[in-house]
């Protein structure tokens, strides 16, 4: 039972990672990110009813949170960034090149 | 057999008490207005003529106690003690220092009073005073420290106040580097001090390190140690005394004020290497070979200061040559385990050379700051008791029969021949003859003949009652200080050598009288011989002569100081310079070069993988994280 | 209040010093306040000094547990070793408050957070604790050279943070490892140095330990080859952290290898003791060398300084009482001449802008006050008798002949070399003919003069009266090397030396 959640929570964390790679749009790549957080969830959610605790509840509602304030900071980034370069192309921020 | 006395601890107190307070007044008013000259000339005598007055107490105590009780000793605090060293800042009056004692402080304080007339009008008179009282005050500490380590504070003390004395005109920068030199110099030696207390410390300083305990441990010394100390010692000697080779800075220190060059590089300071050799009597008659390196060393130095006083022009530089030369002899006399031949030829020559040092000053004076003889000449109606008293120094210097030199110098000579060194005592007797003929030569040329510079003999006049008063004491003191110490085959009965005999450790060798008139008969023709030369060649006026061949080599005193400047000042500061320049940034730095590089190039190599897309790196942590949890799930199963 | 006295000296001077970075204060309050707590700590040190009875052990201890998982704990104690120490860091101090009147707050808050951390880490006896006040001590100096350095200060900064930080690593890495050895040999976690030093350590990783502490100590001492940041950092850093840095925190280095090095390693202790005297003496002669052909005032007495911390630093390796007691004699000594060398000439500076020897002369003419005392500073840094540089060097002189006569007679050339570099300078600046940048010189004004008096009158009174010192940290000395060296204390007193050179330590 427990492993069809965890199969369906690693494919969309696959998903995540796949969208954070290859994507080049910063929305999508911030997309991405959440529905690895929620894959994440997803397994915290699944275990706590497998141990029968509140735990991950608990955690998952913090990721939530996070989530929540993650998104506000990183929009005010993106506006910022669009201000910059005019453009959301991730491949144009690559000021860490070394 | 040692009787503890507490005010003698208090003789150089006097002197240092009267530096620090002519110190504080001088320094503390030299920039606004200047104190009057009678104070500090009143404030600067106290000390020395305090000193001198329990100089006599410290000398007739000594004499009311029977022969072998004559130490007096008083240890004031315990200096510092670690394990088994324990030095008490201690202080012993025995007869060999009450000696040094008696003529230290009187002769400073003679070229104090002097020093009021001969530095008036000076703008650092009270710092002068000052610096000569804190030399009175080191002196006395060597003279009377109770071990070496407290001699050595007044051994150092001496040196410091040469340094500051030397350098006292110090706009001058010759002047300056005339006092680093000498304070350098004397540092080297006090180097061979230092490591030659410690060696003898952990040989026998363990139970007591001062010289009565030393003296009663010395039997412990194996060969080896005790030559190796004897000669680390003999190096501090040499540095102080201007000794081969260290004699260098004697010379440049006539830079000073001339009673400066009275007071401490002829009468007292440069004697005190004689004096440590003489304190250290128990160790040099053990180690006779130590003894002969003393003894040739200081021969070969006579040898080689007459040679140039013979070629020099400045008249305190003959004078500083002339001291060199004598220190020599003392050397000789005390390697030869002859110490109170050598202590007694300390005491005529403080008497001596003083006088002709104070009498050149008068010279000096009179002739606003002329020193070369050239420019001198016929200044005897001029100067009378200048050269009337310069006279009676200059025979005593060459060793004239009966005056005080010839008494110390004979002793030496006949102690040499006595003890089978003839080579030293040949080259003795040439020295002497050379003496002779340098210091007559000085004489003839200043006060006889015509005047070469006839504007500044127009003004010379013999020098105020302060100054000349002075020269008249030592005058007496020079002409028959002799007759303290009259060998039997004149009627008397070696009375300073009896006086000394507590504090020594010397043998009288016992040899006939035909050897001792052999002695005195050959001193007496060098003299003659020497004295002749000089006549004939200079007291009729004589024009300076260009020097050529090996005339030149001397007149340049054999390029020794270029030599050295050559070989070690210049070097000195080459390594010093390699080291700042090359080695400092490009050589001991290697460890953080190396390292610094290293990051640089890692850096480089690990830049590739840095490319700047946010999605490379996602790709770099699914690797890790990846490899994280093979990790993890192979360390599970 | 008097049981905790260590602790107080410690964090006043640390909690103040926040206190004031965190609040706004003038420049002035900053100062004042600073000299009032200094003040405080010198009034609680020399209490301290007076009535330690000397007797060779710890006092003033405290000690409570800490983490207890670990044995590690809050130890305090002050003994004959750490005695001067701890005197060169807090007797000397106020000076910095008065003269340096115009610096930022931020300078005087960071000097009192660092003297806190430096009293904390000579009163350590923890390990652990030693390593961390010892860490807290670079932190003001790093803000000290980069805020307000000379021009310069950015790469002296950090060569000086990088360079000690590497040995600090080291360090806490040897640390682990005699930890973790205490309690395979025992059983228990502790890292109380009085419990350490039953350690009995053996093999290469003894002796890879013992570098790894002594790497860190020879960088902070600065022991040659490892003194390349000293130069830099001496003469960027302000005048006052200058001070710090060579009057006391290079002391910590000495007095750290005595401590902790010196009875946990005993054996390799005397295993490389000729190796690591030969850097002493190498690095005196290789800086004093270095010394002579400086243009800079300050750079030369920086080197001067590294070149008395060889002397300093091979007392210790000398492993007898003599040389050992010379170097904690000196480790006091070296602050009243070199470390007030560096303040003469931080006051040089603020007068005539310069610090360049050339620009320089004919200042004692001008100002006879301060040409005395720098004299007597500067006579005292070349062991004049009767200063309080003499002692010092000489018993360690003295020492090194007994463990190596040639290493003695290589230490014993300190004294020419210094008064080589030291004359010149001082012919230099102080003699010779004035020009215009010398001629308005200002003497030392009377508070200035009141500031300094009490450290001239120190440099007499440790070179005249130095059993009054000596006495207090003799008996330590010699329990240091008993312990150390397994030999009843007895005998060390009374050890006879047929022949000098011979070391009888190393049978």
């Amino acid at each position: 039972m427990i492993q069809n959640y965890l199969i369906l929570s690693i494919i969309l964390f696959c998903l995540g990672i796949l969208g954070v790679i290859t994507r080049r749009n910063v929305f999508t790549v911030f997309m991405s990110i959440e529905l690895m957080l929620n894959a994440a969830n997803l397994a915290f959610l699944a275990f706590s009813r497998l141990h029968e605790s509140m735990d991950g509840h608990v955690l998952a509602m913090m990721v939530m949170a996070v989530a929540a304030a993650e998104a506000a900071l990183a929009l005010a980034v993106v506006i910022l960034l669009h201000k910059h370069k005019g453009k959301l192309d991730t491949n144009l921020f690559s000021l860490l090149k070394g | 057999m040692e009787h503890t006395s507490t005010y003698i601890g208090l003789t150089p107190l006097f002197p240092l008490l009267g530096a620090l307070v002519l110190g504080l007044m001088h320094m503390l008013t030299c920039t606004k207005t200047r104190l009057p000259e009678k104070l500090y000339g009143v404030l600067a005598c106290v000390g020395p003529l305090l000193s001198f007055f329990l100089a006599l107490v410290i000398f007739y105590h000594l004499k009311g106690l029977p022969t072998e009780e004559r130490f007096l000793s008083h240890n004031a605090f315990t200096w510092f003690a670690v394990g088994d060293l324990h030095v008490n800042m201690g202080f012993l009056a025995d007869p060999l220092s009450s000696l040094m004692l008696l003529f230290v402080t009187f002769i400073g304080s003679l070229i104090h009073i002097y020093s009021i007339g001969y530095m008036a009008g000076d703008k650092n008179f009270g710092k002068f005073f000052a610096y000569l009282n804190l030399f009175l005050g080191s002196m006395l500490i060597l003279v009377l420290g109770s071990g070496p380590i407290v001699m050595f504070v007044g051994w150092e003390g001496v040196g410091l106040c040469s340094y500051l004395l030397i350098s006292f005109y110090s706009e001058d920068t010759d002047n300056v580097l005339a006092g680093n030199k000498a304070f350098i110099v004397n540092r080297i030696g006090d180097l061979g001090f230092v490591l030659g207390m410690s060696f003898l410390f952990w040989a026998i300083g363990t139970n007591g390190f001062d010289y009565l305990s030393l003296k009663v441990n010395a039997h412990n010394l194996t060969p080896a140690i005790g030559i190796t100390v004897c000669l680390l010692l003999f190096i501090g000697a040499c540095g102080k005394s201007a000794q081969i080779p260290l004699y260098v800075w004697l010379p440049d220190a006539m830079a000073g004020p001339t009673p400066v060059s009275a007071l401490i590089h002829a009468a007292t300071m440069v004697t005190a290497g004689v004096y440590m050799v003489a304190r250290f009597s128990f160790l040099y008659t053990h180690f006779p070979l130590a003894g002969s390196v003393v003894a040739w060393i200081g021969i070969l130095t006579a040898l080689l200061a007459a040679t140039f006083g013979m070629f020099q022009k400045d008249i305190k530089k003959i004078l500083a040559y002339s001291t060199v030369s004598q220190l020599g002899y003392m050397f000789a006399a005390v390697g030869i385990a002859a110490y109170s031949a050598g202590i007694f030829h300390v005491f005529t020559h403080a008497f001596f050379k003083a006088l002709l040092f104070l009498g050149a000053g008068s010279v000096i004076y009179a002739l606003h700051h002329q020193q070369d003889i050239w420019q001198m000449g016929g200044l005897k109606d001029k100067m009378p008791t200048t050269y009337k008293t310069m006279v009676i120094g200059a025979l005593a210097l060459s060793g004239a029969p009966l005056f005080s030199g010839f008494f110390s110098k004979d002793e030496i000579l006949f102690s040499a021949l006595a003890s089978g060194h003839s080579g030293i005592w040949i080259i003795g007797v040439l020295v002497a003859g050379m003496t002779a003929y340098y210091t007559f030569r000085m004489i003839f040329l200043v006060f006889h003949g015509e005047p070469r510079d006839k504007d500044l003999y127009e003004h010379a006049k013999d020098a105020p009652p302060l100054m000349t008063i002075p020269l008249i004491i030592l005058a007496v003191g020079a002409a028959f200080a002799g007759v303290l110490n009259l060998p039997a085959i004149f009627g008397g009965s070696l009375t300073i050598s009896h006086w000394l005999a507590p504090s020594l450790v010397e043998h009288h060798p016992h040899v006939s009288i035909w050897i001792e008139i052999l002695a005195i008969v050959t001193s007496v023709a060098a003299f003659a011989i020497g004295i002749t030369i000089a006549y004939k060649k200079f007291a009729h006026g004589a024009e300076e002569p260009v020097y050529t061949g090996l005339g030149k080599f001397g007149y340049n005193k054999f390029y020794v100081d270029e030599i050295y400047n050559a070989v070690f000042v210049q070097p000195y500061k080459a390594v010093g310079a390699v080291i700042s320049k090359f080695l400092e940034p490009n050589v001991t730095d290697i460890h953080v070069k190396l390292s610094s590089w290293l990051y640089q190039k890692a850096g480089k190599a690990f830049k590739v993988f840095q490319v700047g897309y946010i999605r490379v790196y996602a790709i770099y942590m699914v690797i890790g994280l990846s490899l994280m949890s093979l990790f993890l799930s192979h360390s599970i199963n | 209040m008097f049981e905790y006295a260590l602790s107080v000296m410690i964090f006043l001077p640390i909690v103040t010093g926040l206190v004031m970075l965190l609040f706004p204060l003038s420049k002035e309050t900053a100062r004042i306040t600073g000299f009032i707590v200094t003040v405080a700590i010198l009034f609680r040190g020399i209490e301290i000094f007076l009535s330690f009875t000397g007797t060779g052990g710890m006092e003033y201890v405290e000690s409570r547990s800490w983490i207890q998982s670990l044995g590690i704990s809050y130890g305090l104690g002050i003994d004959g070793i750490s005695l001067l120490v701890l005197m060169a860091g807090t007797v000397l101090f106020p000076m910095l408050f008065t003269i340096f009147k115009t610096q930022p707050k931020g300078y005087y808050a960071n000097l009192l957070i660092a003297q806190g951390a430096m009293i904390g880490a000579i009163c350590a006896t923890d390990l652990v604790l030693f390593y961390i006040f010892w860490e807290v001590m670079l932190l003001p100096i790093f803000f000290m050279i980069g805020l307000y350095g000379g021009s310069k200060r950015l790469p002296a900064t950090l060569k000086i943070t990088i360079y000690t930080i590497a040995g600090s690593l080291l360090m806490l890495a040897a640390l682990v490892y005699v930890g973790v050895s205490y309690h395979t040999q025992f059983g228990k976690w502790t890292f109380a140095i009085v419990q350490l030093s039953e350690l009995e350590l053996g093999g290469g990783f003894a002796v890879l330990a013992f570098f790894m502490f002594m790497v860190a100590f020879a960088i902070k001492i600065p022991l040659f080859p490892f003194h390349t940041w000293l130069p830099d950092a001496y003469t960027e850093a302000p005048t006052a952290t200058t001070f710090v840095l060579s009057a006391i925190m290079a002391k910590i280095g000495v007095y750290a290898v005595i401590r902790f090095v010196m009875p946990v390693f005993e054996i390799e202790f005397a295993r490389f003791a000729v190796l690591l005297s030969l850097a002493g003496v190498t690095g005196m002669i290789y800086c004093g060398l270095a010394a002579i052909s400086q243009k800079d005032m300050k750079r030369m007495l920086a080197f001067s300084s590294a070149s008395h911390m060889g002397i300093i630093a091979l007392g210790v390796f000398c492993m007898n009482v003599q040389a050992l007691t010379g170097t904690l004699f000196q480790i006091a000594a070296h602050a009243t001449s070199t470390g007030v060398l560096f303040l003469f000439v931080g006051l040089m500076e603020e007068r005539m802008q310069t610090r360049k020897i050339e620009n320089l002369g004919g200042i004692a003419y001008r100002a006879p006050i301060f040409a005395t005392f720098f004299a007597i500073a500067m006579l005292a840094s070349v062991g004049l008798p009767a200063t309080s540089g003499f002692i010092g060097e000489f018993l360690i002189i003295l020492g090194a002949i007994k463990f190596n006569a040639f290493i003695g007679i290589l230490a014993g050339t300190t004294l020419v070399i210094g008064v080589c570099y030291m004359l010149w300078m001082f012919q230099r600046v102080f003699f010779e003919r004035s020009n215009e940048r010398t001629e308005n010189f200002q003497d030392l004004n009377l508070s200035e003069a009141l500031t300094f008096l009490p450290v001239i009158v120190l440099i007499f009174a440790m070179g005249i009266f130095p059993q009054a010192f000596i006495k207090k940290i003799e008996p330590a000395a010699q329990q240091q090397i008993a312990k150390a060296f397994a030999m009843p204390q007895a005998q060390v007193a009374e050890t006879i030396v047929p022949t000098p050179g011979h070391n009888n330590h190393k049978e």
